[in-house]
């Protein structure tokens, strides 16, 4: 967390950070801790939550991977996508109609899943990332509810707005996961690999070097780098890790429905990631969780008033939490490097 | 309107504190052992059942929820909140729009609220998604809404039950008494998705093999159609004798109004799936809706006594007319209140195999029906949208018979 | 060529009813976002709020019904205009998707203020009693209305032209889209300018609700439609400029009409078919407008 957070804000004000800082490999260490102990609770969840809370907690994991993936072009790209939704629902559809087809055996459906949506990114991203800012926005929208009415129309294939359903629970070496926590385990794994490979790519010279577009696209390009190539190549992981995610979500729910690759869907993650801090990719993490929690676990208890309050959330969260609740950490951090002047 | 024996606390216990609550009130169990949910609900707990009501509290469908627990309601007032010898015990879950909310729900009744019954949801494909899940639970879902055929074919399961409709049964009605009246060549348009793709599909085979012939059909964009005007034309250019539609909520009003509006209604009847004309949206539709025909399984002037006994009590509780919604919500807890009063103990198996034996319905506002494949075999009546005294009425023209399921 | 033409007569008419709408409807999204930088997800919250005043105050065919709608929706516009001015102040250096998230829990939580107020049902609204009924075009039956919201949109435009061609005023919103801190610096309050601009752009959702509730109606979820076609409109125009959304709202009332009427196989793809086509082509509208954040 030593650098992103701080150049999000304000995009002029550092240059690119293309070499790591020399504090990191300290700060790695310093965290290894603190990492391996949430591990430790998180693995541990199912031995003593009930299966709704497991189930609620694999939701959260898999909205919370579906955003990370997203952040990557948000927050470290630059790029806010209103269409994510598209490759999240490509990739559960492709693990929905593996399991009904093929096999539902672990992780054949969730692989092919990422694969589907990485494809269904490059395929589109080409054109996407040739526009930038609020017109970015409206091309991924466009594009994202072309892929909805297709997932609409094509009932064939996808069952219409019926969904897909009757997708067969999740097999691991033979035995279905029909125990909520062993499901959980289950997408605690995924989600887990999928968090590692996003963090790795957003901290690779790769990962560095899209900062820098994002920072100052016409240093870049002067230096030799062609923005075009690295936003197309950040558009594909993220739509193959938005595929992984929905993949998981259609082992979870087992059914799938245009609506999850669709403008809702679509917006309720873009906002997950900005409520909890794009360009932080933990930050994201935190903002799925409540809109996970508000609109999944406690909205339908509220005689409807669900929607009055996310929308309050949202709200009070502008002015409460201005950089996410990533900020809460920065504020943090940002004392603590005060005096060494890092960065 | 909120009777006493809604489980409102719930939302303050639940909420009030939080995440934390949710995860240490289930600290006994944990979530690997074999199922523990709904065999404890009842039996034991000296008569009561415990039923999960699932409707739309948010949302586009919200109206259908409100119909429906009005529905439900008013059943439990007039049976002192008793089903059999059980008190009863109504969990209210906010369906929502879409699977993405009501899946969720139903899964929070099955293990949070460990209930033994659950009955509402209008989206078929939360029905859909929900189908496994019950089954594996063990804890039988009366359908109150949703049409979807395949709720009780491919996704068929003893603990899958429905007190409304399918949309071809509706459809294939008006298909087969159109074509033996032999208006001519009729245009057909639906909404874009499942429910209306079933409709045109009903109406088409029904109508086409009681000899009549299709002018033209039409699929709109669904949810976002305001302006029929594009496709009104094409049906003014096919050279159709009359119009047959399936739409419902916001694009009901709009597609009655403009049918009006762009002169089609005095030249080209109207003729629709029975929502088209159903509840709040006609009032909306006004003076344009007088005339269009309908069918439907259910009439507030449908002529019997149940009827006439239950229009005057909705109307006294709700100070409106009934729709049909209320009714497949009334009549579902009619067949739970005919299952409990056969069951030894109150647990899901039981009720399930209980609504096997519940025969016919011979009490219910929209006359006798049964189940047959566990979706009713039901009358469908031919109606017609009339002025009286300033009250927009679906008069019932003909009683089509019963319908058999397709 | 001529008998295409006559068939298709009335969609196209009513494409340029629809075009007029859509241009009331958004031409105050596209100023707001391209004088100030805001992008008002709300404006299609605000819209809906003016289609409820209609169902309030238009109580049958009555233009005192619909005179008093329209005063009241441009007052509440203004004052949420000008609410939003000072909500969105603190956000200014902020990123654009800070707004987004702000604007868009308003606007949730004032539909469901709308929907504690006025339920869940769908309203209709009748026209004033002159403009109610249809009138034949080409043989065809039109609603009079319709014919009427072509003249208001056309006036508007016409309005808005010469306010920012000919004036002192529409000299500063010019000065303000290409340059904020110039017009800061020459001494004007930034602050002020902000105000008026977003409770104009606010009125003009409001209004349009209004005047778009005899055809519309007024139900739940509207707010959602008319935003999403809103910012399709604004987008393919390019964003900031008034002959943009002018233009932007002209191609879709024609797309949404004339094109649903030629190919209503596709009907669901061709609004978001075309949204992409225009900026596969020209990534930046068909105007060029200012460059977005």
């Amino acid at each position: 967390m030593s650098v992103v957070p701080d150049s999000t804000t304000e995009p002029a004000a550092a240059g690119p950070e293309v070499r790591p800082s020399p504090t990191r490999g300290r700060g790695l260490a310093l965290r290894a801790a603190p990492l391996l102990v949430l591990f430790l609770l998180l693995a541990a969840v199912p031995l003593f939550v009930a299966p709704f809370t497991a189930n609620t907690l694999s939701r959260i994991l898999i909205f919370a991977l579906f955003a990370v993936s997203l952040d990557l072009l948000v927050g470290i790209t630059g790029l806010p996508s209103l269409g994510h939704a598209a490759y999240f629902g490509i990739g559960a559809y492709t693990a929905g109609l593996v399991s009904i087809h093929w096999t539902s055996e672990a992780p054949v459906p969730v692989l092919l899943a990422a694969a589907a949506g990485a494809v269904a990114a490059a395929a589109t991203g080409w054109l996407a990332v040739r526009s930038g800012g609020v017109y970015f926005l409206m091309l991924t929208l466009a594009m994202g509810e072309l892929v909805h009415q297709l997932a609409q129309r094509l009932t064939g294939v996808t069952g219409g707005s019926n969904g897909l359903f009757g997708i067969p629970s999740v097999r691991v070496g033979g035995e279905p996961l029909t125990l909520a926590g062993l499901l959980y385990w289950y997408v605690l794994a995924i989600a887990l690999l999928g968090f590692v490979g996003l963090w790795l790519v957003a901290h690779s010279p790769f990962g560095s070097t899209l900062k820098g577009i994002r920072d100052n696209e016409p240093r870049m390009r002067s230096l030799g780098y062609s923005p075009f190539r690295y936003k197309f190549v950040a558009f594909a992981i993220a739509g193959g890790f938005a595929g992984l995610a929905g993949g998981l979500f259609a082992g979870l729910v087992r059914i799938v429905n245009p609506t999850d690759t669709g403008f809702t869907t679509s917006a309720l993650i873009l906002l997950a990631v900005v409520l909890g801090g794009a360009g932080t990719l933990w930050g994201p993490v935190l903002g799925a969780a409540v809109v996970v929690l508000v609109r999944d676990t406690f909205g339908p208890q509220l005689d409807g008033h669900g929607p009055l309050l996310l929308g309050v959330v949202f709200v009070v969260a502008v002015y409460v939490l201005p950089r996410g609740f990533a900020g809460l950490a920065g504020l943090a951090t940002r004392r603590r490097r005060a005096p060494g002047g890092a960065a | 309107m909120a009777p006493p024996f809604l489980a409102r606390r719930r939302l303050t216990t639940t909420f009030g504190a939080g995440a934390l609550a949710l995860t240490l009130a289930a600290c006994g169990g944990g979530s690997l052992g074999g199922d523990d949910g709904g065999s404890d609900g009842g039996g034991d707990g000296g008569g009561t059942v415990r039923v999960g009501l699932v409707i739309p509290q948010a949302g586009v469908y919200t109206p259908l929820g409100e119909d429906m627990q009005q529905g439900w309601d008013l059943f439990l007032d007039q049976n002192d909140g008793m089903f059999g010898d059980y008190e009863v015990e109504t969990v209210i879950a906010d369906e929502g729009e879409s699977p993405d909310t009501g899946v969720p729900a139903v899964q929070r009744l099955l293990t949070e609220d460990s209930v033994d019954a659950m009955v509402g949801i209008v989206n078929s494909a939360t029905a859909l998604g929900v189908a496994e899940q019950v089954t594996e639970a063990e804890i039988p879902l009366i359908v109150a809404n949703a049409g979807a055929e395949a709720i009780t074919q491919d996704a068929a399961s003893p603990y899958v039950w429905r007190s409304s409709f399918t949309n071809q049964q509706i459809a294939a009605a008006m298909g087969t008494y159109l074509g033996e009246e032999g208006v001519g060549p009729v245009y057909v348009m639906a909404p874009d998705y499942a429910a209306g793709q079933e409709v045109v599909e009903g109406f088409i085979e029904a109508y086409e093999a009681a000899g009549g012939t299709v002018a033209g059909q039409a699929l709109t964009p669904f949810g976002t159609t305001q302006d029929f005007q594009p496709f009104l034309s094409g049906v003014q250019s096919s050279g159709a004798a009359a119009t047959f539609v399936f739409y419902a909520g916001g694009e009901a009003v709009s597609y009655v109004q403009q049918y009006d509006q762009f002169g089609l209604k005095d030249s080209i009847p109207l003729y629709g799936s029975g929502f088209l004309t159903e509840g709040s949206v006609l009032d909306a539709q006004g003076e344009s809706a007088v005339g269009v025909r309908t069918t439907l399984h259910y009439s507030t002037e449908i002529d019997n006594e149940a009827n006439a006994a239950f229009v005057e009590a909705y109307q006294a509780a709700y100070d409106e007319l009934p729709t049909t919604y209320a009714v497949q919500a009334y009549d579902a807890a009619n067949v739970l209140d005919r299952a409990l009063a056969d069951v030894d103990e109150v647990s899901g198996p039981a009720i399930a195999e209980a609504l096997e034996g519940v025969g016919e319905i011979d009490d219910s506002p929209r006359g006798p029906w049964s189940f047959t494949n566990q979706t009713p075999e039901q009358h469908i009546y031919l109606r017609e949208v009339a002025d009286e005294g300033g009250t927009l009425l679906n008069t019932v023209v003909q009683d089509l018979g019963v319908q058999p399921q397709p | 060529m001529a008998g295409w033409f006559d068939a298709n007569l009335v969609s196209i008419l009513n494409g340029f009813a629809i075009g007029s709408l859509l241009f009331i409807l958004a031409v105050g999204l596209s100023i707001v976002f391209g004088m100030m930088d805001v992008l008002n997800l709300a404006h299609g919250a605000f819209f809906l709020v003016g289609s409820y005043l209609a169902v309030t105050f238009v109580a049958g065919e009555s233009w005192a019904g619909f005179f008093t709608a329209l005063g009241v929706a441009a007052l509440v516009g203004l004052l949420a205009g000008g609410a939003l001015a000072g909500l969105t102040e603190p956000l200014a250096r902020r990123p654009i998707l800070d707004q987004a998230l702000l604007t868009l829990g308003i606007s949730l939580i004032v539909a469901e203020v709308l929907s504690i107020i006025y339920g869940n049902d769908v309203f209709s609204v009748p026209e004033p009693p002159a403009l109610a009924g249809s009138v034949s075009v080409a043989g065809s039956a039109y609603p009079t209305y319709r014919l009427m919201l072509i003249a208001v949109g056309l006036v508007l435009a016409l309005v808005v032209w010469l306010v920012v061609e000919k004036t002192s005023i529409g000299a500063l919103v010019r000065a303000s889209v290409a340059d904020r801190e110039m017009v800061s610096a020459m001494g004007i309050d930034n602050r002020k300018v902000k105000f008026a601009v977003l409770g104009v752009g606010s009125l003009l959702a409001t209004v349009a609700g209004v005047l778009a509730a005899p055809v519309y109606g007024a139900r739940p979820g509207l707010d959602k439609t008319i935003l999403l076609l809103a910012l399709v409109v604004i987008v393919i125009g390019g964003l900031g400029s008034i002959r943009g959304a002018l233009v932007g709202a002209l191609v879709i009332g024609q797309v949404e009409s004339l094109g649903r009427a030629l190919v209503p196989d596709y009907a669901s793809f061709i609004l978001f078919g075309t949204l992409a086509l225009v900026l596969i082509v020209r990534p930046r509208g068909l105007f060029a407008g200012k460059v977005a954040h």
